[in-house]
């Protein structure tokens, strides 16, 4: 096993061994194969034989060996000789030192996350792809993230590269008309390969790499490429506040806690306050979004010492704001929490019924626990109940299903009734 | 291939499911389970034997199709309430369908309650080739 400075370092170099090789051969597909294997080379070598002294160049070297090797193969397959020639030995590679590095590193790495979020490729490969090629994460990681077959994940991989290579996309940037959908699209990528983390809770015992880490790392990584772009640095902060309240969200033995319980003081406060002073910050520039509003909620909670104590009026005028920037079923839901909160459970309620007309909120288990949720508040354990086993038969995830029976368990009528809050 | 059985009870109990006959899981025993699981795949993830494993959900949420008058027709959750149905399987590639019985015996000693009286482990080997299936 690679001792984790060494992994950090294989990871950081991943797009940047990835981008040198494309500009040299192209065959993005194959030299992102070959990538694989020199990070495997780098991590199975650099724990015995220590570090090299210019890591990049190392790699670099590894990974066009092997790729020239693959592109031989490939093209016996195909029977191609005559192209054959222009192939340079890989003995004529010559290693450039890290001081020759290019001062484009970073174009090279925001390429490559542009590339990996093509919109040819399903949401599905674009993750898949940008946890690979970017991340430097390996197939059988990203599938075991995913809780899918290591060959499902090595097919979507294959066939998100086939769909790069058919769609004819260029190694470079988009052009300027395009850039603003396409970095749009990257952070959407990266927003659900953290919600991905985040969903996932102590399971029967899953071995889960943290995505919401990766997620972070790789936002991180944009943020610092592109430190201008608004929305970028409200999805670094809405991750940042949101995974601080982690250590708190389950209990000592994976139950999921909601928030309104949480020890707050298991909160990272490293985490708030750099998400904080970066949402603030942001905010200042005057060119909202949704992820900054996102944000801007999740630093109101954040923010707060109690549940009691939120500032609900100000998380309710954020989330109106959020509602008109948005057509979210999971906004629609929090923005009748939020209501609830200020203007009392039947108003929340009110708005409830009339999302039940929408298929993509009303399906979904979370419309039910909300409405378990706010019926308890409006003094409705019956109704609670039954709203808690409903939502429950809604998910067919266990830890779910055990907070929501729970719940519903609480609510069970008794002989003698011993709640008071609710005469 | 290692398959483990579990009924649409053993699921509810699992999922604290109130009033649902058995026992309801304290957090302290699923988290029980879920560390003997994790320990169980790191194991034969570590000596190379694990294939490939899943869990599935409860039965409630299965469906089944069968032709009736010429066209298909669905059943939701077609199961007997106690029926004891597939809830996970595990594909091995080791020495032997021994070597496979020693790893599919220890899922026996999963903890929970009840569990070890209930436990219902089979094994059966994988085809290796069309010469088994074809005469």
């Amino acid at each position: 096993m690679p001792t984790p400075a060494a992994e950090d370092l294989l990871r950081a170099l991943a797009p940047q061994v990835l981008a040198a090789l494309v500009r040299r051969y192209g065959h993005f597909d194959l030299a992102e194969d070959a990538v694989q294997e020199a990070l495997l080379a780098g991590a199975t070598q650099w724990p015995h034989d220590g570090v090299p002294d210019h890591p990049r160049a190392w790699l670099i070297t590894v990974a066009a060996r092997r790729l020239t090797d693959l592109l031989r193969a490939e093209q016996a397959r195909r029977h191609r000789e005559q192209t054959a020639a222009a192939l340079m030995p890989a003995g004529d590679w010559i290693t450039p030192g890290d001081d020759a590095r290019r001062l484009d590193d970073a174009d090279d790495t925001l390429i490559l996350l542009f590339l990996c979020c093509h919109p040819a490729l399903s949401p599905a490969s674009q993750i898949a792809l940008t946890l690979r090629a970017v991340g430097g994460l390996s197939t059988g990681e990203i599938a075991r993230a995913f809780l899918v077959p290591e060959a499902t994940m090595t097919r979507r991989i294959t066939r998100a590269k086939q769909a790069i290579a058919d769609s004819g996309a260029p190694f470079a940037p988009p052009t300027a008309s395009e850039r603003g959908p396409r970095l749009a699209a990257v952070r959407h990528v990266l927003y659900l390969i953290f919600t991905e983390g985040y969903a996932a809770t102590a399971g029967l015992g899953l071995l889960r790499p943290d995505l919401c880490a990766e997620a972070i790392r790789l936002t991180r990584l944009l943020h610092r490429l592109l430190p201008n772009e608004t929305e970028t640095a409200g999805l670094l902060a809405l991750m940042l506040l949101t995974d601080a309240r982690r250590p708190a969200r389950t209990g000592p033995h994976g139950e999921l806690i909601p928030m309104a319980e949480q020890d707050r003081s298991r909160w990272d406060p490293a985490a708030i306050s750099e998400g904080v002073a970066l949402i603030t910050a942001t905010l200042r520039r005057r060119q909202p979004g949704p992820f900054q509003l996102q944000a801007a909620i999740a630093a109101v909670h954040d923010e707060a010492a109690s549940a009691e104590t939120t500032d609900w009026p100000q998380i309710l005028a954020l989330y109106e704001l959020l509602r008109e920037a948005s057509d979210n079923p999971v906004i629609a839901l929090n923005h009748a929490v939020a209501t609830a909160m200020v203007d009392g459970p039947r108003a929340g309620l009110q708005l409830l019924d009339q999302l039940a007309d929408d298929t993509r909120v009303a399906t979904g288990y979370r419309f039910h626990a909300v409405r378990a949720q706010l019926l308890e508040m409006a003094c409705e354990p019956a109704a609670a109940r039954v709203a808690y086993l409903k939502a429950a038969r809604h998910t067919a995830s266990l830890p779910h299903q055990r907070y929501l029976h729970a719940r519903a368990d609480r609510l069970t009528p008794t002989p003698v009734d011993r709640r008071t809050d609710c005469n | 291939m290692i398959l483990l059985c579990g009924s649409q009870p053993d699921y509810d109990a699992m999922a604290g499911k109130p009033g649902s006959g058995q026992p309801a899981w304290t957090s302290a025993d699923f988290a029980a389970l879920g560390t003997f699981m994790e320990a169980f795949n790191r194991e034969l993830a570590e000596s190379g034997e694990l294939v490939e494993t899943r869990g599935l959900t409860a039965p409630a949420y299965a469906r089944r199709i069968r032709l009736q008058d010429g066209a298909p027709v669905i059943t939701d959750g077609p199961y007997a309430e106690s029926e004891e149905v597939l809830a996970g399987y595990w594909i091995v590639d080791c020495a032997s369908l021994d070597r496979a019985t020693q790893i599919a015996a220890r899922l026996t000693e999963a903890p929970g309650p009840d569990a070890r009286e209930r436990a219902v482990v089979d094994v059966r080997p994988v085809a290796e080739s069309r010469d088994e299936l074809e005469p």
